[in-house]
């Protein structure tokens, strides 16, 4: 084993700092951080109440500690809106007794196909949802304001952050494909959501995976080469004008 | 042979299966852990890694909880909800599926609520015209099949006024009917036959009723007569 200059479980991290994933726009970083930082949805786990409760058998206050219960999230998930909702993948014991022996088990949510409408997008998506996602949607008062409001890390989708992406830039844009022949009622539904508007630059990034993210700003940065037959072409051209130019003053003085 | 997929899934590492029929469909589970964690230090991550701390005990599945009701607007007069602006409180899933879905509600967001309060508060100073009630258009669609027979005497001189009809509506067809919502045609009626009466509900919507104007029958009369008809019905009709 060749002694490293630095610990592999830092790599992931240090990869940031360097290269084209630097270059990265500021926004789209800190966005990154905080997601990492975020907490998980707290859909399978009840956190505690209170802060403190007291010990039963020596009757001292005592702190209370929420361990969020680690879900797996398969890739179906990233194709459907499921709430925050995922594979509790563990074990339980069987009999419900502590003595009885172990046994893997594997809960998994019911899923729903339904027909969502977004206002912004006028379009009705057909989506796998949990009815905890409706409950949450319900509680948003609509299906946009859910997906604007809702963080990455509670959405846990990656259609969700890209609706959330479509919905921001055509905001942005104040699009007129919404109602192309009803102004008024475009108008309204961009007034009903003037609260979620942000920069077009970065609405473009939003929900962006690194590996997308590194692809588009590969493609700002590309700049085709110029045939150097062109450039020398153009070299030419100044060097003649300048030619043209001090012979035509000679003549003028002479 | 589920036996022996399962002893291969096992084999290639996969989690255990068990037979679909063995386990139920869960809405959101909640689980807790049957060994807790101990305390950490504050500000140090707890130390969870223990292959004990991933033994989960069922809690609770919501969709065994109590169902809890919704709460909407109405946008329109729904038949046994209420009218146009009242908060209602009904079950999640006709909310979603017949009321959203049909745009017969809104979701009671603060803006939605007070948009709903002003357009209540210009219904009350009068500045909006009203709309038909829920009642007064089962009326309407009521008088519509109607058809009224009014009974004057025939040994005195007599001339139909919006009184007299009322009172025929509220004694014949048992609709109470102001006299000023009652419209008769411009020419004085004295005579018997067929006419037509215009009767407003609510001031809003306008119905045409027929009205047959006949010679006045005391009930007691018509009573035997009505019995006369039946034993004569009964007299002609041939026997069994």
């Amino acid at each position: 084993m060749p002694l490293l200059r630095v610990p592999p479980r830092l790599w992931e991290t240090l990869r940031l700092q360097r290269g084209i994933y630097a270059r990265l726009p500021e926004h789209y970083l800190r966005a990154l951080r905080e997601d990492a930082a975020a907490p998980p949805p707290a859909a399978h786990w009840r956190p505690s109440a209170i802060p403190r409760v007291l010990d039963p058998a020596t009757g001292r206050r005592q702190r209370v500690q929420d361990v969020p219960i680690p879900v797996y999230y398969p890739r179906e998930s990233q194709e459907g809106l499921w709430g925050g909702e995922g594979w509790v993948m563990g074990f339980r014991y069987a009999n419900n007794n502590k003595l009885s022996p172990r046994v893997k088990k594997i809960w998994k949510p019911q899923l729903f196909y339904r027909e969502l409408y977004s206002e912004i997008l006028d379009k009705r998506i057909t989506v796998t949802v949990t009815m905890r996602t409706l409950d949450l949607i319900d509680a948003a008062f609509g299906f946009d304001f859910y997906i604007l409001k809702t963080p990455k890390a509670e959405l846990c989708s990656k259609l969700g952050m890209d609706l959330k992406r479509t919905m921001l830039l055509r905001l942005a844009r104040r699009d007129p494909a919404l109602h192309p022949d009803d102004p008024a009622k475009r108008e309204a539904i961009y007034e009903k959501y003037k609260e979620f508007v942000i920069p077009e630059e970065e609405a473009e990034w939003v929900g962006l995976s690194l590996e997308e993210a590194v692809e588009k700003q590969r493609l700002r940065e590309k700049k085709d080469p110029i045939p150097l037959f062109k450039v020398y072409v153009e070299e030419l051209v100044q060097q003649l004008q300048e030619q043209k130019l001090s012979e035509s003053a000679k003549e003028q003085k002479s | 042979m589920l036996g022996a997929a399962l002893r291969r899934a096992a084999a290639a590492g996969l989690p255990q299966l068990r037979a679909f029929s063995l386990s139920p469909l869960l809405e959101t589970v909640i689980v807790e852990r049957w060994w807790k964690i101990p305390l950490s230090k504050i500000g140090r991550p707890p130390r969870s890694k223990h292959r004990r701390y991933r033994v989960y005990r069922l809690v609770e599945d919501t969709k065994c909880s109590p169902k809890e009701p919704m709460e909407l607007i109405l946008t329109e007069s729904v038949e046994g909800l209420g009218t146009r602006g009242d908060i209602i409180s009904v079950d999640k899933s006709y909310g979603r599926n017949r009321l959203l879905a049909q745009n017969l509600a809104v979701y009671p967001s603060p803006e939605n609520k007070k948009m709903f309060e002003e357009e209540m508060r210009l219904l009350r100073e009068g500045k909006v015209e009203k709309s038909q009630t829920l009642s007064g258009a089962r009326t309407a669609r009521f008088l519509q099949r109607c058809h009224l027979e009014v009974g004057m005497k025939s040994d005195v001189k007599w001339e139909l006024t919006n009184e007299i009809v009322a009172r025929c509506f509220l004694r014949n067809l048992w609709i109470m009917v102001p006299p000023y919502a009652v419209k008769l045609p411009d020419e004085p009626i004295t005579q018997y036959g067929e006419y037509w009466c215009e009767v407003t509900v609510n001031g809003l919507d306008t119905v045409r009723v027929p009205m047959s104007v006949v010679n006045f029958v005391q009930p007691k009369t018509r009573r035997y007569m009505q019995w006369l008809a039946r034993q004569e019905e009964q007299a002609t009709a041939p026997r069994p």
